[in-house]
């Protein structure tokens, strides 16, 4: 091994491990008992029993699933409708469409949420967990879209085509055979929509009601006002094993 | 014609099935992604006014909230800020990612790139604001790392770093690391090692190589992550308000505080002209870009 070889290995390594160390850090100081917080004094579980009796967080650990849920729903039927309509039938100007479609990935999210409100407000629409849904279909929509296209790119129409001829409907076609062909690519752009709307911080916080807390939004308050708040620590340390667990079980069934 | 059901016209009409396909969410896009950003344009420029509790538009256009926006030193000081917290985070997540991508495109067999990805990508899941809260414990001068390095020597005595640049940027960069480092390394790996094994045939020394050939190969990968990290890290304001302190005030807080703040039609306004004011600065650095650096890399 060369010189060269052996810094680039010393680098690689050491910034993987700078990568790992502040989480690290975080989830050990999770367990600590001292009321300085900083200083490691004893070994204790009361962050998680105060974090498990914590009814603020079990209520917006919910309000996270289930907001993401209906965002998930109509971000992939919208998604699906615009795939398919691109991929099959390529309308003119589908290359303009595509951009279109593209803005609101790029565009920064805090511009986005901001426009968002403001229009909420002269529209005089009042903020409430549906208007959180709404800013969130608007960048899963997209995101679910370009998921979709460029899986639904790549296949065969025979499968349809033979259920035509053996007489079935367009619409029976798509129900019993496009839409099960699609399955994959829908579960792929479900996980991403999902975990997109679940984890947002940003639009979330601009687009909600006061008093209506999400997970993200919930510990922004807590932590924003830049003390250490050690049940955070308990609560950062399920959500980062619960992730390594999805993380590493969906590596395992994209391999197979 | 007799008999024709809606479904059979549906199903004869190509442009009616197209517009049942891309109707609903085109629809939904421009009621809520593009109509709010042009009402926003418009409060900006002072084109939308209240009168008790109705809306209405007048199209007297005023640069109002705008020359306000450039006659304040705070304001302006924050965009300079935010241009260099971003620069310097562009620049610093380059120069940590590139080697990692060329070691881990090179050097790595298969497996091990597999597991590379794995690993790096892991902690990303971690919601945002978590990880820049943990940065908190390492930052912090009472926290375990300082306190360790004063124990086995390495520092003499601790450093307050939270609520300063370094704080900030140190931060940015741990954050917005992965964003450079995957699509360079997406590039880099798909470099053919032909060429390069072509260029050591022919003579070229290691060096001359890596300038000349792999170098230049990269660049779609640089230009991606460098746009990737760029955009997004001008607008932030978690990391800034999390581990900067007050001092480090970037355009996404004057945008937060606007709203957060200032309600009613001044901080709406404002509010609007920031966030034109991003976009605008996005659209003229992304240019500038591409035209200066985008070239300079195919001159190396």
């Amino acid at each position: 091994m060369s010189l060269v070889d052996k810094i680039l290995k010393i680098l690689f390594w050491s910034i993987v491990t700078l990568i790992y160390l502040p989480i690290i850090v975080m989830i050990l100081f999770s367990f600590n008992s001292s009321r300085s917080k900083l200083v490691f004094t004893g070994f204790t579980l009361e962050n998680y029993i105060s974090l498990i009796n914590n009814v603020n967080v079990w209520e917006s650990f919910i309000n996270s699933i289930w907001t993401a849920g209906v965002v998930v729903i109509v971000s992939l039927a919208l998604g699906i409708l615009m795939a398919f309509a691109v991929v099959r039938y390529r309308p003119r100007g589908s290359t303009l469409l595509d951009s279109l479609i593209m803005v609101p990935i790029i565009i920064p999210e805090i511009v986005e949420a901001v426009t968002l409100v403001i229009f909420l407000i002269i529209v005089g629409f009042k903020l409430s967990p549906l208007t959180i849904i709404i800013g969130h279909i608007a960048f899963d929509a997209p995101l679910a879209y370009l998921v979709l296209k460029a899986r639904f790119q790549g296949w065969n129409r025979e499968y349809e085509e033979a259920a035509m001829t053996l007489g079935a409907d367009e619409i029976t076609t798509f129900l019993k055979i496009t839409v099960p062909l699609m399955m994959p690519a829908i579960m792929a752009a479900a996980f991403l929509t999902f975990i997109w709307s679940y984890d947002d911080f940003i639009k979330t916080f601009f687009t909600r009601p006061t008093g209506f807390e999400t997970l993200p939004v919930y510990i922004w308050n807590r932590v924003a006002r830049g003390r250490l708040e050690l049940d955070i620590n308990a609560l950062s340390t399920i959500i980062v094993v619960i992730s390594f667990i999805f993380t590493y079980l969906r590596m395992k069934l994209v391999k197979e | 014609m007799e008999g024709d059901t809606l479904l059979d016209r549906i199903r004869r009409s190509r442009s009616l099935k197209l517009f049942l396909l891309l109707g609903p969410g085109l629809i939904f896009l421009a009621i809520f992604f593009f109509a709010p950003f042009i009402i926003s344009l418009m409060m900006s420029l002072g084109m939308l006014d209240k009168e008790v509790y109705t809306w209405y538009l007048t199209f007297e256009v005023t640069l109002r909230y705008y020359i306000r926006f450039f006659t304040n030193p705070g304001t302006v000081r924050a965009i300079i800020l935010s241009f260099y917290y971003a620069s310097v985070t562009t620049i610093g997540t380059l120069l940590l990612s590139y080697p990692m991508a060329y070691y881990m495109a090179f050097k790595m067999d298969r497996r091990m790139k597999t597991t590379a990805v794995f690993i790096i990508f892991l902690p990303f899941w971690v919601n945002f604001i978590l990880r820049v809260y943990a940065m908190r414990f390492i930052l912090h001068e009472a926290g375990p790392l300082q306190q360790s390095l004063i124990s086995i020597g390495l520092l003499s005595q601790p450093i307050s770093i939270l609520g300063t640049d370094i704080a900030v940027i140190i931060t940015m960069i741990y954050s917005y690391l992965i964003f450079m480092l995957l699509p360079i390394f997406g590039v880099v790996e798909k470099i053919n090692k032909e060429y390069i094994e072509a260029a050591y045939t022919l003579g070229a020394p290691p060096m001359k190589t890596f300038l000349k050939i792999t170098l230049p190969l990269s660049k779609p990968g640089i230009i991606a992550g460098s746009l990737l990290v760029f955009i997004p890290a001008l607008g932030e304001f978690i990391i800034p308000i999390l581990v900067g302190g007050g001092r480090a005030y970037t355009i996404g807080r004057l945008i937060y505080d606007n709203f957060i703040r200032i309600s009613g039609i001044l901080g709406w306004a404002m509010g609007s002209a920031a966030a034109m004011i991003y976009i605008g600065l996005i659209l003229i650095s992304t240019y500038l870009y591409f035209k200066f650096v985008g070239r300079e890399i195919t001159l190396i």
